[in-house]
């Protein structure tokens, strides 16, 4: 047994006889290497590592959770926690937790990412071919990830897991007011693929040079897997059933009806190779596949085992960290690797086949005005390629995206072959894999 | 507790390892409780403690951080060991190097005069469940009602290699409130923030059982009475929300040191503004934009910044002209100044960099009436909901949740999501009047990689702006 297993094992026999009916204790050594870089340069070289323990306890319906960092102190803490739930008010729409004895499927960790030393090489590669493309600015961050994680929970799950990873992001400028964007994320040293991606951002700067106003109106939008990562992020919130029960979801009420286009088949993937992948959700069920929209057809929610008994179904094994984390509720169940299923286009047969559009490399800010009916805004930044009868015929800039995102989802009608995982800032997170996609009719804005 | 004794030792092994530019180390240590009522029952209930400790090493190579959740020694030594080996592998040619700011012995608190830590867990769900009562009594069907109270306690110790040592103490509490209102058919939505420095005391200031009753009847209005108004320009009174969401945005961010250097331009973007702008002119006389972590009670609120350097009120737009970035010490020295005090880090484990704190429309001389007085056809936006702005800080875009047609100077009914979509001189250059009173609203900022939340305060008087287009 692990060190990190037997540290979940005793906490969770202190919960237990402290009184718990239930309690999962979930405990994680989490290392990150971080290298941010701008105008061609090393801005800062951090490092964090946290060792820390998330315990949930419920004592009949009266729940409580807590982030213990003090490991020197954890088995006194998780005690503490057992007298304040006996002493909390009821969680009244508590279902419990998962239980069961389960296999798992765990992933298999690359050690050349655990023992990279020195992982300023690919940025220096980045930088070299984004500038050899055209780029005479480049700033970004590369991220080297490593993640120990042990849970073991009353209902039976006993479960550990270590995953590593790495990612890259390279902004590149060829003028003030032209930039692209390109990022590589992989649990795979050798798949990190920094000059190319160095070299798309320079080649997408150098695309974007010289960019006019848009123009105010209908495009047909080609968007890239980094602009759709940006739209994934409040797609995968939306789909929590937690976020359906307090009105942020546009989803609400839509179970088996049309979402979306034809096309359009969004999964959840935690099983795939992949800089999210996980063996498991925080109830300590292993992951699965989980179909959420089928040919554009709401299946389902994501559940954890407390909001599937409040809709009277299963949990999907989506159980999010037990604990808030920034922009995310407690308990909050959440997509861990959305993917959008490849379709038969190669992308240059997109782009060919588009009368009067737009390419967009990448987006930011989106923004809803009520997340019930789904009005929002973002803004392309980066590469704006307008495409007139299938060529690009130059850049603009200034624009935003101004519709709704059902009508963006429902206005699918092109999806490629290929398909790319991204995972950049808080803007394309979670880590998602996707393909390029053609959404017909959106309503463009500008400023005046 | 904290462990000074630990963090002198740990920075004594900075400097015997090294001869750094500067080297700094905080420890720090938290307590936090966050209590989610969803639908008048309770959806989750937390209590956490945290602690560790941070070194920062500057070589003329590079800046090196690291950080662990735990404190001692031995950890503290492993710190050093692990910055000074990033800030040499920076390989950097131009020299890093900082400002020159004097060394400061200090410790400051926020003053509570209820403490958040004698707060029981039924108090806080009692506070809840007495807005969701009072929401649900008034009338209005909402559909979805979320609420979060969160309260935490930070105690800091810092200390640099110039000689440096404050310790800090803040406490903070913040509520969130998601409501949905329907009627006739129809939906909107509010998401709500109160956030302020201090103790309990402060949370029973923001009277929110009238607050967010007012919210839901007024969503209810917008959708019942609404009118959509007919695209064209006209003059705008923005409330102090509309006020303050544009000085973050537009004025706050653009003015960042680091934006502007380009330290972020792969996330938070970079700016319009170049270091040669200052004294450039971006709005009317009006356009006085003031960033000042010294408000008290302010959910910004600092004493000092995260480098030691001790806060003040900075005047980024003053009278229309670009005035002053917001600077660290990293910045101000690329630009051969002083930091003015804005390097902020969430906590001990994230690196600290430029951040506004409260950012606020100065006030002027109008009475509201006197603002109102002069429109002969125009817009009151009272409160937004959609907004973004692009990431060079230049193209806004803000949508109206509580707004009202103005006619011959008086209001004449509600208007239904009025969208400002305005570039940010032709935001700041429209303004030909500011009202006396500023009042202030929450947020938590987003900057960072990884995304770092800072609270601050936005805000602002009532402003008019002469002929913009509205749709």
């Amino acid at each position: 047994m692990s060190a990190l297993k037997e540290t979940a094992a005793k906490l969770l026999e202190v919960a237990r006889d402290s009184g718990a009916d239930d309690a999962i204790v979930e405990v994680m050594d989490s290392t990150t290497s971080q290298i941010r870089y701008s105008s061609g340069r090393i801005d800062a070289s951090n490092w964090w590592n946290e060792k820390h323990a998330v315990v949930f306890v419920a004592v009949g319906n009266r729940t409580l959770s807590s982030d213990i960092k003090d490991m020197d102190h954890a088995k006194e803490l998780t005690g503490e926690l057992v007298l304040m739930a006996k002493a909390s008010p009821p969680n009244k729409g508590y279902g419990g937790i998962a239980e069961g004895r389960f296999k798992y499927s765990r992933s298999r960790l690359d050690r050349s990412i655990v023992a990279l030393r020195d992982p300023s090489r690919p940025v220096h590669e980045a930088i070299n071919a984004a500038q050899s493309h055209g780029a005479i600015d480049v700033g970004g961050t590369l991220f080297v990830r490593h993640e120990k994680v042990a849970l073991a929970s009353t209902g039976g799950p006993s479960a550990e897991d270590e995953n590593a990873s790495v990612d890259l992001s390279v902004r590149a400028f060829s003028q003030k007011e032209a930039s692209g964007h390109a990022v590589s994320c992989t649990p795979r040293l050798a798949a990190l693929k920094a000059k190319e991606t160095g070299a798309r951002a320079g080649e997408l700067a150098n695309m974007a040079k010289d960019p006019i106003p848009g123009d105010e109106g209908k495009f047909d939008l080609v968007l890239e897997p980094l602009f759709l990562g940006g739209i994934t992020h409040s797609l995968a919130h939306m789909m929590s059933a937690l976020r359906v029960e307090i009105g942020l979801s546009v989803f609400a009420k839509k179970i088996g009806k049309q979402v979306a286009s034809k096309e359009v088949t969004f999964v959840d993937d935690p099983m795939i190779s992949s800089t999210s992948r996980r063996a498991f959700d925080h109830e300590g069920m292993p992951t699965r596949r989980n179909t959420i929209i089928k040919d554009g057809v709401l299946k389902t929610y994501v559940h954890n085992t407390s909001t599937a008994k409040r809709f009277k179904t299963k949990s999907t094994a989506n159980a999010g960290p037990l604990v808030p984390t920034l922009f995310a509720m407690a308990t909050q169940p959440m997509p861990f690797h959305p993917v959008i299923e490849p379709g038969d286009w190669h992308t240059d047969e997109i782009v060919e086949e588009t009368k009067r559009g737009l390419y967009l490399n990448n987006t930011w800010y989106t923004r809803y005005q009520n997340y019930a009916t789904g009005d929002f805004s973002t803004i392309p930044r980066d590469a704006i390629l307008m495409i007139e009868n299938g060529e690009i015929v130059g850049p603009a800039k200034n624009i935003r995206v101004s519709d709704n995102v059902l009508n963006m989802l429902k206005s699918v009608d092109a999806v490629s072959k290929q398909s790319q995982e991204v995972y950049w800032w808080d803007e394309a997170a979670p880590p998602s894999t996707l393909p390029v996609i053609r959404v017909k009719g959106m309503t463009i804005t500008r400023s005046s | 507790m904290i462990h000074e004794d630990v963090a002198e030792i740990v920075l004594g092994l900075a400097m015997e390892k090294a001869s750094p530019v500067l080297a700094e180390v905080r420890v720090e240590s938290s307590s936090r409780r966050e209590l989610a009522v969803k639908s008048g029952q309770v959806s989750s209930l937390t209590s956490s403690k945290d602690a560790g400790m941070n070194v920062r090493i500057v070589l003329p190579t590079g800046i090196g951080f690291a950080a662990a959740n735990r404190v001692s020694t031995s950890e503290g030594a492993d710190l050093v060991r692990r910055a000074l080996k990033l800030a040499k592998s920076g390989k950097r040619k131009d020299r890093v190097e900082m400002s020159s700011e004097p060394a400061v012995k200090t410790s400051w608190e926020v003053r509570q005069r209820k403490p958040l830590a004698d707060l029981s867990t039924e108090d806080r769900l009692k506070f809840l469940a007495d807005i969701d009562s009072s929401v649900m009594k008034s009338g209005v069907k909402v559909q979805g009602r979320y609420y979060e109270l969160s309260d935490y306690e930070t105690t800091s110790y810092f200390a640099n290699s110039e000689g440096s040592r404050i310790k800090s103490f803040l406490p903070r509490v913040v509520l969130n409130a998601s409501l949905l209102v329907s009627s006739k058919g129809e939906t909107e939505q509010s998401l709500r923030e109160y956030g302020a420095s201090g103790g309990w005391e402060k949370a029973e200031e923001w009277n929110l059982e009238k607050a967010l009753t007012d919210e839901v009847k007024m969503l209810k209005k917008m959708i019942d009475h609404g009118k959509a108004l007919k695209p064209g320009k006209y003059d705008l009174v923005c409330g102090p929300e509309v006020a303050g969401i544009a000085a973050h945005e537009s004025c706050g961010h653009p003015m960042e040191g680091d934006r502007i250097l380009g330290r972020e331009m792969s996330q938070a973007g970079k700016s319009f503004v170049q270091p040669d702008m200052l004294g450039q002119r971006i709005g009317s006389e009006y356009a006085t934009v003031i960033d000042d972590p010294t408000v008290s009670g302010s959910y910004g609120y600092y004493a000092y910044d995260a480098e030691g350097v001790r806060a003040r009120p900075r005047y980024l737009y003053k009278n229309g002209i670009l005035n002053e970035f917001l600077h660290n010490r990293e910045t101000a020295s690329r630009l051969g100044l002083h930091s003015n005090g804005s390097s902020r880090s969430e906590r001990y484990v994230r690196e600290p960099i430029v951040r506004m704190a409260n950012t606020f429309v100065a006030p002027g001389d109008f009475e509201e009436d006197e603002i109102f007085g002069s429109v002969k056809e125009g817009v009151l936006m009272k409160s937004f909901t959609e907004w973004n702005i692009d990431d060079k800080r230049y193209n806004q875009k803000y949508v109206s949740r509580e707004a009202y047609f103005i006619k011959d100077g008086e209001l004449a009914g509600p208007a239904r999501k009025c969208v400002l979509e305005i570039t940010t001189p032709g935001f700041w250059g429209a303004i030909d009047a500011t009202s006396k009173k500023v009042e202030y609203d929450s947020a938590e900022c987003g900057k960072g990689d990884p995304i770092q939340a800072a609270p601050v305060f936005t805000g602002g008087p009532m402003l008019r702006l002469r002929g913009v287009n509205l749709k």
